[in-house]
């Protein structure tokens, strides 16, 4: 019973504080490095595109901005083929 | 930007992006404390064309001259400081309200700011909302900066903006201060926490600020919160205050773990 009130008051509480913390994470991303999802979607594209042309590539490559403190970061995570 | 603090003197500005956070409400109640605690402090009301610090402080009826006059010449800046009516040591530069932030320069802010240090232990500036020429004017000046926001997206958004341009000028010393938390919302998953603002926004923490419905009762009556001392919110500009001042004094747990129900709360969300 108490499980049962217990999961009912989880689902209420996962509501808007979590999906505030996550839009803002997006948005602050964005802001601070004044790109946007398409422009990191164009990036990402273009840097396979280079890559590609003197390597092999395995998998599948992440674009991805990465924050330390205040200071942003472009993640780029490319897997290459093995001989 | 960042001068070095002539004589001890601190020129700090309260800022915060979005209007309507509380930065007024900050600036007079924590100056209100700073002077009562003895400290001599200069407010000034940056916010030309909409001011609103003689109205929170409650001397609206004692304002004659203003800022734009002041640095255009037509008084002197001793005729133009009103003296508060409960603290000796408090006294207000109010802004123009038929002027515009066009009207003066940050070289002007600057170095009236310059000419109040040798009076004044804490002088602080009520930056107006927004990133314009009023912020550049706010912020030309100051040594320090605190950024006042609410435990709400569209806040946290224009700091994060505010705190990336205070850095771009320079600024070493920027502070946070949450301002309306209501923590049985932040405990029912309905309101950030102090624990995300911080993640989101990387700065230094320097208070946090209850909602208290006394500081509206406050407003309605021009007197400053702290007066009142048995409110949250006086409390916490109060510890804010003597931050400022240096003292070291504990951010408290604001929960409510008394009342039944929120026991009972608690015991769910385990």
């Amino acid at each position: 019973m108490i499980d049962f009130l217990k999961k009912i008051y989880a689902r209420e509480n996962s509501s808007s504080r979590d999906k505030a913390n996550e839009r803002l994470r997006i948005v602050l991303a964005h802001d601070r490095t004044g790109t946007s999802t398409h422009l990191i979607e164009v990036l990402k594209e273009e840097i396979i595109e280079v890559i590609k042309k003197h390597v092999e590539i395995d998998g599948t490559p992440e674009v991805t901005i990465v924050h330390e403190g205040r200071q942003s970061a472009l993640d780029i995570n490319i897997p290459l083929k093995g001989r | 930007m960042n001068n070095s603090e002539n004589n001890g003197s601190q020129v700090i500005v309260v800022t915060s992006g979005k209007g309507g956070v509380g930065k007024t409400t900050t600036v007079a109640n924590v100056s209100c404390a700073l002077a009562r605690m003895g400290y001599k402090v200069a407010v000034m009301d940056l916010d030309i064309g909409l001011k609103k610090l003689d109205l929170i402080l409650g001397l609206e009826n004692r304002v004659i001259y203003d800022i734009v006059q002041v640095i255009e010449g037509e008084c002197t800046l001793k005729q133009a400081l009103v003296k508060d009516k409960r603290f000796n040591h408090l006294y207000m530069l109010p802004a123009a309200q038929t002027r515009n932030k066009d009207d003066i320069t940050p070289e002007q802010v600057k170095a009236l700011c310059d000419e109040m240090r040798k009076d004044f232990h804490f002088i602080f500036i009520d930056c107006p909302a927004g990133i314009e020429q009023g912020f550049r004017n706010a912020i030309s000046a100051a040594d320090k900066a605190i950024v006042v926001t609410n435990p709400e997206v569209s806040a946290v958004r224009d700091a994060d903006r505010i705190i990336g341009m205070l850095e771009s000028a320079q600024f070493k010393d920027i502070k946070l201060i949450i301002n309306r938390i209501r923590m049985d919302m932040v405990k029912s998953g309905n309101m950030l926490s102090i624990e995300d603002l911080l993640e989101h926004l990387c700065i230094e923490l320097l208070g946090v600020v209850p909602e208290d419905k006394n500081v509206v009762v406050s407003t309605n009556k021009g007197e400053p919160i702290i007066l009142n001392e048995k409110s949250a919110a006086a409390i916490a500009f109060n510890n804010i205050a003597r931050r400022i001042a240096g003292e070291k004094v504990e951010i408290p747990d604001f929960s409510e773990n008394s009342s039944f129900w929120s026991r009972i709360k608690t015991l769910f969300s385990r």
